[in-house]
């Protein structure tokens, strides 16, 4: 039994155990990647080089305290289940939490833990349109991840398309790499990007690299599309063409290219919140379906914890500081941390975090979804691609009285494929919520374990039906 | 197309989509859906595949999410189901269509 098990390794999830270590707990981080870093920071694979930038200083400063704190890291496992703590039978009393994976070399193990601090990160939001499942099309966290990682261009020429700050990362990361924009296109008037500076002011670093991006794409003459939207992606069997148009109406245009990177925004990842059955509420300007939390990232489940975007999006500047925040508050619970020791130790990053908060509010409202783009979706364009559900398909189970996303899952099988309805969940939500009255009427699936898909052999080991012991019938 | 063509033809797009100026391990070499695919050790097999041009991942699908979330890049490695955008690449790993 260890003090604190911490799901994720991005910036907020190595600072709360590098926070909890630090101070004594017996703490473990588990991550998918290979390597600790998250999305933002994410590390190149061994043996890669990579250009020198703020984000990379950031992450390696991140992962050398997180080395030199004493926690546990487990990178390479997949967590596919979660339970213990409040999913016991009533009356059992001060159950630890249990959180099972599959190790980098495929071998299940399980760990048990007084109190769990979710550092899920996010998803991002593609909202679907037609040819959206052309191979060519991907996410804009994906180029990022593709371009800082990997250092692979999705494509010669390319399009940048969606909303938010990601749109200038990878143009300008793409005109770095050596590859051509082909054209940004925006969803955001100028003016919202105007409305957005002030929120900015207090973070003096951001400003300066988002100008740059802009002057990297002027010298470049990248043609930046304000206030348009992608109509369509265009091609046999691989992209050629995107369709643009803009957002208030008028004639479509086409642009060539062979690659088009598309995100609309940032969607907070909530399985295992939902699966523990916390209190949510929905903000449409943190993401969508959050974790209900108080300052200090406590759930409405004992010693249940969220920090970082998974628990409502504002950036990885404030990750950090709503981690450290999230794992004083956990070393407290658990009678590790006394209450004047907490109270001192939680100044410093309840004031870095409600600052960086701040800047990272404006540039997720820049990122909320956009009502608009799943109305303008056409009948026969596919919304779910594991399972092939159309637009038209989905809001025929909502006439034929569907009311709830549970209902809509199991009317039509959106969502219920190999993505889990991360891919397809945001679009189905909001034909749904047209009908209901509003996402939170909608609601959102019940969260279930595997939280991942994991091959059924893994989770059965040496498991075999001949062991097990069959009772002798009785006698009549 | 020749085998011999077909590998020329993607080695040439190979070279425009890495971007230059980064060091990377030594090249191996594996196979997708039997064609001989170079690529340096380690790198995200769904980047390799971009990388070589190979977009359709089979049956239509190509990398959306590159960070394991969204499941399209779904193919077979050496028999068994991985994603791509998860799979580091390996010397003589043999990948097929999922």
């Amino acid at each position: 039994m260890i003090d604190i098990a911490v799901l994720g390794a991005g910036p907020a999830g190595m600072a709360a155990a590098t926070e909890a270590a630090r101070r004594g707990a017996r703490v473990m981080l588990l991550e998918e990647s290979p390597l600790p870093g998250g999305q933002v920071y994410r590390a190149p694979p061994a043996g890669f080089g990579a250009k020198d930038d703020p984000d990379r200083r950031e992450g390696d400063a991140l992962r050398a305290a997180l080395a030199a704190s004493g926690a546990e890291i487990r990178t390479g496992c997949r967590v596919w289940g979660v339970g213990g703590g409040p999913l016991v039978p009533l009356g059992a009393a001060d159950a630890p939490f249990r959180v099972d994976a599959l190790g980098p070399d495929g071998v299940p193990f399980a760990v048990e833990a007084r109190a769990l601090l979710l550092c899920c990160g996010t998803s991002e939001r593609i909202l679907p349109f037609p040819g959206w499942t052309l191979p060519g099309v991907l996410g804009l966290a994906a180029a990022t991840i593709l371009l800082k990682a990997q250092a692979v261009l999705p494509g010669r020429r390319v399009v940048v398309a969606g909303a938010g700050p990601l749109l200038y990362v990878v143009a300008a990361k793409l005109l770095a790499g050596g590859g051509q924009v082909a054209a940004v296109v925006d969803l955001a008037a100028r003016r919202e990007w105007l409305a957005a500076l002030p929120a900015l002011a207090v973070r003096p670093d951001l400003l300066a690299r988002g100008a740059a991006w802009r002057a990297k794409l002027l010298t470049a003459r990248v043609p930046v599309l304000a206030a348009h939207r992608v109509v369509a992606a265009e091609g046999e069997g691989a992209l050629r063409c995107v369709a643009v148009a803009p957002l208030a109406g008028g004639a479509s245009r086409r642009i060539e290219a062979d690659a088009l990177c598309i995100g609309h925004g940032l969607i907070p990842a909530t399985e295992a919140t939902r699966g523990f059955r916390a209190a949510h509420r929905y903000d449409a300007a943190a993401g969508g379906w959050v974790p209900v939390t108080d300052a200090d990232g406590r759930t409405s489940v004992t010693r249940l914890y969220a920090a970082g975007d998974g628990a409502g999006v504002r950036g990885a500047a404030a990750a950090p500081a709503g981690g450290r925040l999230a794992a004083l508050a956990a070393l407290r619970d658990l009678g590790l941390l006394d209450v004047a020791a907490h109270e001192a130790a939680r100044a410093g990053p309840a004031t870095a975090h409600g600052r960086a908060c701040r800047a990272g509010a404006a540039m997720a409202r820049m990122m909320a979804l956009r009502p608009a783009l799943v109305a303008a979706i056409p009948p026969e364009t596919v919304i779910c691609r594991c399972e092939t559900v159309t637009r038209a398909e989905i809001e025929s189970a909502i006439g034929d009285g569907a009311r709830q996303m549970n209902q809509v899952k199991q009317y039509t099988r959106a969502g219920m494929g190999p993505c889990q309805g991360r891919l397809c969940g945001e679009a189905v939500a909001e034909l749904l919520a047209a009908h209901v009255g509003g996402r939170e009427h909608a609601g959102f699936a019940t969260g279930r374990i595997p939280l991942r898909p994991v091959p059924m052999r893994a989770l059965l080991g040496e498991f075999d039906y001949a062991d097990i012991p069959v009772p002798k019938p009785a006698p009549i | 197309v020749d085998a011999g063509a077909a590998r020329d033809m993607l080695g040439g797009v190979a070279e425009t989509l890495r971007i230059a100026g980064i060091a990377r391990p030594g090249e191996v070499a594996f196979t997708h859906e039997g064609r001989r695919i170079v690529a340096p050790q380690g790198e995200s097999l769904a980047a390799a595949l971009i990388a070589a041009g190979i977009r359709d991942y089979g049956a239509g699908r190509a990398a959306v999410c590159m960070m394991g979330v969204c499941q399209q890049c779904l193919v077979r490695v050496d028999g068994a189901l991985a994603q791509a955008c998860l799979t580091p690449v390996r010397a003589g790993m043999v990948v097929t269509a999922a």
